[in-house]
């Protein structure tokens, strides 16, 4: 299944909190703002994982298609 | 060279005893399993009136995060949908009661009880010594040299008490150590815990060293890291602000990392099959600590004070409330975990609310993880058949607002 994620920067306070479930999937920058790894080594099940662990909900997955 | 022979035993023992000093204040009396109770209020409704330490049907007064205010009303909320739902909306859940009121001392003045722009400033400020990337920094620097000296301090005795002799001093030596504090001083910090002034009178020097040449540590990032004010100034902290940072940092990652430790430890010794199946793989360590956080944190509940009057639930919570945020039981709730009431190292990882969430998440949850992880595998590396001594009574898991081990008798082999 295709799917992408987004990180909205203003949310964002580097609690590190996504790399620790997918940390083929997200990184810090120099800010510690968390950036997208593209490609993601993740299966989507971690990456739902981080995206539902982030404490400001600054990540939106977006699922296309089966 | 660190000496750790300047670690007083006894002195230790006294600082780090749950039931004795500041520690008896939140609840360290409190020696029965409150998971039971915590469920069937959770099963009951999500959100019920009172603190959670009547609701435990603990008898005395208890002081924590949002204790006492007497003069308002309080809320407990059990369900993890509703916990995460407070930690979420920090406007109508703020984390201090009087945001916007003259300053007070101590963790009072810290970011701990900011709200909005101001807390993301000072956060971001330290938050890059925090992320997941300096987790090597932190090891290298301090931690691993720490915890091998303390084994070494024991490693021939062929027993040792784990709770005091390994767990209480290293969150305490690798946050003294990253400030450049002195071992023989690092006690003396944490007696200080109780009166900021004598912090800082212990801080100062080094603050003042590190603004004349800095080094290689915490304190240094702090004299040397600039933020911009709304009307586009940039500034350093002041000395003053340092102050507040070590003293939030030492109030927040000691104690906590301590009983945590404690917890995991007492855990898997009481579950011999399950120590020794860790040893054997080292890939099951970080899910036993994550198990131990989700299963016991050490501290189950911190508070939120409501700006204005809310449905919570179907129950109105009037502004000025207090809500107590029951991590402990949401950690629980069967919405997120199958079985949760059962320590399974095997479950698939979910977050859970053990460092809280919302904007003020742990701080230091890399570095606590960082800690415990060393501490389990160098015990697992160096003391053969670790296990606990018959002949001693086995370690319990007690206190209501800070939860922890009382002592882990161990022998090996
Ligand atoms: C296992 C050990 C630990 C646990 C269970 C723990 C738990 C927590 C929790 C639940 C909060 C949120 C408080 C709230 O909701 O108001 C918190 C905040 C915090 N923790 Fe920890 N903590 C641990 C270790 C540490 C360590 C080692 C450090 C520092 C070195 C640390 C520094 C902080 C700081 C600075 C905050 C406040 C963050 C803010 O207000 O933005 N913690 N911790
Ligand atoms: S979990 Fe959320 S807040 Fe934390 S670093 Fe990732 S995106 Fe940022």
């Amino acid at each position: 299944m295709a799917w992408s994620v987004t990180v909205d920067r203003d949310r964002c306070i580097g609690s590190g909190m996504c790399i620790v479930y997918a940390p083929g999937t997200f990184a810090h920058d120099a800010e510690a703002k968390a950036v997208v790894l593209d490609p993601s080594t993740d299966d989507l099940a971690a990456v739902r994982t981080a995206v539902e662990g982030c404490p400001t909900g600054a990540l939106q997955l977006t699922e296309e298609g089966e | 060279m660190t000496d750790l022979k300047a670690l007083d035993r006894d002195r230790i023992r006294t600082l780090f005893d749950l039931r004795t000093g500041s520690n008896a204040w939140s609840g360290g009396d409190f020696i029965d399993d409150p998971h039971p109770i915590w469920r069937r209020l959770r099963e009951r409704a999500p959100v019920h009136e009172g603190t959670l330490h009547r609701l435990t049907g603990y008898p005395g007064e208890a002081l924590f995060h949002g204790l006492p205010y007497p003069e308002s009303p309080h809320f407990t909320v059990f369900s993890l949908e509703a916990c995460e739902g407070i930690y979420r909306d920090p406007e109508l859940f703020a984390s201090s009661p009087n945001a916007g009121d003259p300053r007070h001392s101590g963790v009072e003045s810290s970011m701990l009880m900011m709200g909005g722009a101001e807390h993301r400033r000072y956060r971001g400020l330290v938050q890059p010594s925090f992320v997941p990337s300096k987790v090597r920094w932190w090891m290298t620097n301090w931690i691993e040299e720490t915890v091998q000296l303390l084994i070494d301090g024991f490693v021939d005795d062929g027993r040792a008490e784990l709770n005091v002799d390994l767990c209480a001093a290293i969150p305490v030596l690798t946050i003294t150590g990253s400030f450049g504090v002195p071992v023989e001083q690092a006690l003396d910090i944490r007696e200080a815990l109780r009166d900021p002034q004598q912090v800082e009178a212990l801080i100062a020097p080094i603050v003042a060293a590190r603004r004349e040449a800095p080094e290689d540590d915490l304190i240094s990032v702090l004299v040397e890291a600039e933020y911009v004010d709304d009307d586009g100034v940039t500034h350093r902290l002041t000395d003053a602000e340092i102050h507040t940072f070590a003293y939030l940092l030492l109030a927040a990652g000691s104690g906590t990392t301590w009983k945590q430790m404690g917890i995991t430890l007492a855990t898997l010794l009481n579950r011999p099959e399950l120590l020794a199946r860790i040893r054997d793989d080292r890939d099951l360590v970080r899910a036993a600590i994550e198990e131990s956080t989700r299963w016991e944190p050490t501290d189950p509940m911190f508070s939120r004070w409501v700006t204005r009057d809310v449905d919570l639930h179907g129950v109105h919570v009037p502004k000025g409330s207090v809500v107590h945020i029951a991590i402990g039981a949401a950690n629980r709730d069967p919405a997120r975990w199958d079985d949760p009431d059962d320590f399974d190292v095997d479950r698939p990882l979910k977050p859970s609310l053990a460092f809280g969430s919302g904007p003020h998440v742990c701080l230091g949850m890399h570095v606590a993880r960082a800690e415990m992880t060393t501490a389990l595998n160098a015990l697992l590396d160096r003391l053969p058949n670790l296990r606990l001594d018959p002949d001693a009574e086995p370690p319990q898991v007690i206190g209501l607002y800070e939860r922890g081990a009382m002592d882990i008798p161990v022998m090996w082999g």
